[in-house]
């Protein structure tokens, strides 16, 4: 029994597996990019007539939630874990100061070196020297720890992959729209935002250069906190993060009675949303709105940019759901329709701020960082070793052997150089 | 402004001519017709850096940031990186002759580069950070080490079918190391660009990871090399499949830099 589930213990944590689930981890989201993610099973039925029924069944609409891409990351952490734990052990005893490893073939000599000149090279570069006084016989190490880069790298993945679990059970998110004035209230985080401005910022070509609310946090104590948000800026408070994510433009329509020049409606009306007016069964939906309008080359009207110099609205009208006028009109130009009369006085720009609650960041950008230490642990800190008999010196680094042999071939001559004009 | 555009223009189209005949040079030292163009080459190729480095640092100066924030510019920077890459390598170890298959790579980029839009447009708000430099610049240095180590392995490809006397590297087990190491510090390099640009986009769009195809496709090719990586020390991987991966590698950069802004709708579409 304890033979087979070390038997697949080993095969799980082998390197076979690992390579078999990151080509497969590999081709599926490749596939994840080529297919366009997250439409209607309709859509992908239109789409892909062939293929679509086999893309819903593979879930590969939702590539990266589906079940079959779920197990093969858990597979390959199940691979990380087992390989790593497997070869902990080895790697601990090897990290030790007296560990030398035994030579291989690929160890590679440098003859007619002084005992002088190889103790001297160890010194300078902190190798440990050990020397056999016996035979005459010196072995020297460096960066024996770095054996464990490796582990450390997957142990940094490991850290990432349980942020990412964690963040996928437990991060919220929520887009909440704002005029200034507007408040949202998180009652469990104990606070009330208020918007109190939104605006944008330009560029001489009209481009938007930052958008910026400023906001204000009243906590149930009472005390306040004001603090401006923008792009790259997000705020944080009380466990909340919020960030500017999206803008949209809103039209003041007044309705009047044109008999009594009585303001019988006003509010603010968002672009592409509508208004239905019970009294007259008009229904006033707000096509879009322009602050910088001109007419592009399909003759449809379109903005330059979100500067207000030239505001116009776009604006139909239905009457029992039948459109009786379409318009397109200045800020205070008045649509009459029966015996009323629409305006849309000004604009108001609302801001998007997106909402989100992640406790699991700090867990994946520990993972970031122990990844990044195991890295340069693995890549610049790898272990290497000299070992010096009877004027021949023979090196050994598994992971960089020829770089590092050229390496001390080269400062053994400039130290026999040296040694030589000083005598 | 339009001076500045006038001396980079300038400056640009200078560098390509200056890196088609090294390359060229390099291409005629490789194939054995004459083996006394190698230090002309070299020089050519250094004059060539140098006018690179001008429109560089001239965009900088038109631009008031650094070249990074959309495909002409990117592009720019790449084949900086490339060239750099080279260069360093040749003062290392002295294997000029890698010159004749990482130049051209050189120039197919600037070539990709003179196809785009040369105007330069302000920041928008999610570029207006200071990660942009951080993370665009290790791309820089880790695609160029990609493209360099790309070119090392089709010499060992070559190599590995002449006798040692016609050989680019006498020996095809240097570059196949070469290749390896540069490899390494690309792929260092690729993780920090990774990491950057999640914590970046974490500030700027609140998630560190997205799936977005230039994340996904940038995770791809890193995948890529994190196999070639395990399969070449754990199963002693070396030779002609080592120097395949390291090309294979190499496209999949290729992709994640063109391809994705081509065919893929992606929330980095301001890098076009």
């Amino acid at each position: 029994m304890n033979r087979t589930v070390s038997k697949i213990f080993h095969s799980i944590a082998s390197l076979r597996f690992a390579v078999l689930l990151l080509v497969l981890i590999a081709c599926y989201i490749v596939i994840g990019t080529l297919i366009p993610q997250h439409s209607s099973p309709e859509w992908y039925q239109e789409a892909y007539p062939t293929a679509g029924s086999l893309i819903i069944m593979l879930s590969l609409d939702s590539a990266y939630s589906s079940p079959i891409f779920i197990v093969l990351v858990g597979l390959f952490a199940m691979n990380l874990t087992s390989c790593t734990i497997l070869s902990l052990k080895g790697q601990v005893r090897q990290a030790k100061d007296n560990y030398f490893p035994p030579f291989t073939a690929s160890d590679q000599i440098i003859d007619g070196v002084t005992e002088d000149a190889i103790i001297h090279y160890c010194k300078k570069k902190r190798f440990t020297v050990s020397k056999d006084k016996e035979t005459g016989t010196c072995k020297a190490g460096k960066f024996r720890w770095g054996i464990l880069g490796a582990a450390i790298t997957h142990v940094g993945i490991l850290v990432l992959f349980v942020g990412g679990v964690v963040g996928n059970m437990v991060a919220t998110e929520d887009v909440v729209s704002l005029l200034p004035g507007n408040e949202v209230s998180f009652a469990e985080q104990g606070f009330v935002l208020r918007l109190d401005d939104f605006y944008m910022t330009f560029e001489e070509g009209g481009a938007v250069k930052q958008y910026i609310s400023e906001v204000t946090m009243i906590n149930d104590d009472g005390t306040e906190r004001t603090e401006t948000l923008w792009v790259n800026n997000p705020l944080s408070h009380n466990g909340i993060k919020a960030y500017q994510a999206s803008f949209g433009w809103t039209g003041n329509l007044r309705i009047t009675d044109n008999t009594t020049d009585e303001v019988l409606v006003e509010g603010l009306l968002r672009s592409g949303r509508t208004y239905f007016h019970q009294n007259s069964h008009l229904t006033i939906y707000l096509y879009d709105y322009y602050p910088e309008m001109a007419i592009g080359h399909d003759q449809n009207p379109v903005s330059l940019s979100n500067r207000e110099i030239n505001p116009y609205y776009a604006v139909i009208l239905y009457e029992f759901g039948n459109p009786v006028g379409s318009y397109i009109i200045e800020p205070g130009d008045p649509i009459t329709y029966n015996n009323l009369t629409l305006t849309f006085t000004h604009s108001i720009a609302y801001t998007g701020l997106l909402i989100r609650t992640d406790p699991s960041y700090p867990i994946v950008l520990t993972g970031f960082i122990i990844i990044l230490l195991g890295m340069f642990v693995s890549f610049y800190c790898y272990p290497r070793f000299i070992s010096y008999d009877s004027g021949r010196v023979t090196t050994s680094s598994r992971k960089n052997g020829w770089v590092f042999h050229n390496a001390v071939k080269l400062e053994l001559s400039k130290i026999s150089k040296t040694a030589k004009r000083e005598e | 402004m339009e001076s500045y555009q006038l001396v980079e223009n300038v400056a640009f189209t200078v560098t390509f001519v200056v890196y088609i005949i090294s390359a060229v040079l390099f291409l005629v030292h490789v194939s054995g017709i004459t083996k006394k163009l190698e230090r002309v080459a070299m020089l050519i190729t250094l004059i060539g850096f140098l006018f690179h480095t001008v429109a560089m640092v001239v965009r900088t100066l038109g631009a008031g940031r650094l070249p990074f924030s959309n495909q002409y510019e990117f592009a720019l920077s790449f084949g900086w990186g490339i060239v750099l890459s080279f260069l360093v390598l040749h003062k290392m170890y002295k294997f000029s002759s890698i010159g004749a298959f990482v130049m051209p790579l050189g120039i197919l980029v600037m070539g990709y580069a003179s196809l785009q839009s040369r105007a330069v447009r302000p920041l928008m708000p999610a570029l207006q950070s200071h990660w942009l430099t951080f993370h665009v610049g290790t791309a820089i240095l880790s695609y160029g080490a990609f493209a360099l180590a790309c070119g090392i392995a089709v010499i060992y490809i070559i190599d590995s079918k002449r006798t040692s006397e016609k050989r680019i590297l006498k020996d095809p087990e240097i570059s196949d190391i070469l290749s390896y190491r540069v490899i390494v510090f690309g792929l260092l390099m690729l993780t920090i660009v990774i990491i950057s640009g999640a914590i970046w986009a974490q500030k700027a769009w609140s998630r560190y990871w997205a799936w977005d195809p230039k994340e996904t496709w940038s995770l791809i090719t890193w995948i890529i090399y994190a196999i070639y990586l395990h399969l070449r020390l754990r199963r002693n991987w070396r030779g002609k499949a080592a120097a395949w991966f390291a090309i294979i590698g190499f496209i999949s950069v290729l992709f994640t830099f063109v391809g994705v802004n081509i065919l893929l709708p992606s929330i980095h579409s301001y890098a076009t």
